[in-house]
């Protein structure tokens, strides 16, 4: 599985705690929102970096195990990211979301998470523009209608209803809260 | 979160005991402070904690060691340092043994059972080892 991440850590071959200790360390050096996959061969690897992430308020994307080498995705947290106020106006809930993914209604599902966030887990049919990428790439959702935007908690995805609603699309909405709890079907790109 | 942990005990497996949790703790943001005393202080002696004792019958674990890539006691000494781990000497103890501060690795602290006492009083973990 390829998965663009923003930065690889190599901690292949350590034993516990250096994965932890190194992970530690290499967070320190990303901007908030970005994506770090690490590569360990450590078996308790798996159980200590979610236990890690919990405990430092990052985000756990999840883990491959390639020929005997566990990937690690984690997402470094954003200090405002539960906090923020949402300020695009229309939203949708997730249950009103996958009534109309079940309906008639003709609607777009934009994902605006990273890479190894949507590998991870996402809505069949959904498109896939990291947040960071939205402003070269909006004009790829020309064609589209009635936008639903979703993110991981609904603050990502407030923000691109806010650029997109700027550039001229109508009707575009915000799913809240957002990836976190939707329990609908999923696609694993795996 | 904040970890008192007490190293009491001067061997190899004590050391790796004490060290993997407090660099495990401190890489979580955690606060950790050890308080070293009796056969403990090898672990912060600067000769002594390159070339801990395994436990006798046990030797034959050396190459266990190895095998899994543990790192060495001296590594992870300099990292509980680097990540911040407070280290405080015990003064009785030191005394006992006609040691003094400049024996020890750089950067330690000396203190008695009351300095520990307050770091460990409001404590969420605290561990004997």
């Amino acid at each position: 599985m390829e998965v663009t991440v923003n930065k690889v850590l190599d901690a292949k071959g350590l034993a516990c705690p250096m994965p932890i200790v190194k992970t530690k360390k290499e967070m320190n050096t990303l901007e908030p929102g970005q994506v770090i996959e690490i590569q360990a061969t450590d078996k308790g690897s798996t159980a200590d970096m979610k236990a890690w992430a919990e405990s430092t308020g990052h985000q756990y994307i999840g883990t491959v195990e390639e020929e005997n080498v566990l990937k690690h995705y984690l997402r470094k947290a954003r200090t405002e990211e539960e906090k923020t106020e949402a300020k695009h106006p229309d939203v949708v809930r997730l249950d009103d979301l996958l009534n109309k993914l079940d309906g008639n209604e003709k609607i777009t599902v934009l994902d605006v998470r990273e890479p190894a966030e949507y590998v991870f887990g996402h809505i069949p049919g959904s498109i896939h523009i990291p947040l960071g990428e939205l402003e070269q790439r909006f004009e790829e959702l020309n064609n589209t209608e009635n936008l639903h935007i979703i993110c991981r908690t609904g603050n990502r995805s407030d923000f691109a209803a806010q650029r997109l609603t700027e550039k001229g699309f109508k009707n575009v909405k915000n799913v809240v809260p957002g990836m976190k709890d939707w329990t609908g079907p999923m696609d694993k790109s795996q | 979160m904040k970890v008192a942990i007490i190293a009491a005990n001067g061997g190899m497996f004590d050391a790796y005991k004490v060290f993997n949790i407090a660099t495990a703790a401190a890489a979580t943001d955690a606060e950790v402070g050890i308080f070293f005393t009796f056969e403990g202080l090898n672990l912060i002696h600067k000769e002594a904690h390159k070339n801990l004792p395994m436990p006798a019958g046990t030797e034959h674990f050396q190459e266990g060691f190895k095998k899994a890539n543990v790192p060495p006691i001296e590594e992870l000494v300099s990292m509980a340092r680097e990540l911040g781990v407070k280290m405080i000497g015990c003064q009785m103890t030191m005394d006992v043994m006609s040691l003094e501060k400049e024996q020890f690795i750089e950067g330690i602290d000396v203190g008695g059972a009351v300095t520990f006492l307050t770091f460990a009083k409001d404590a969420d973990v605290t561990l004997t080892f």
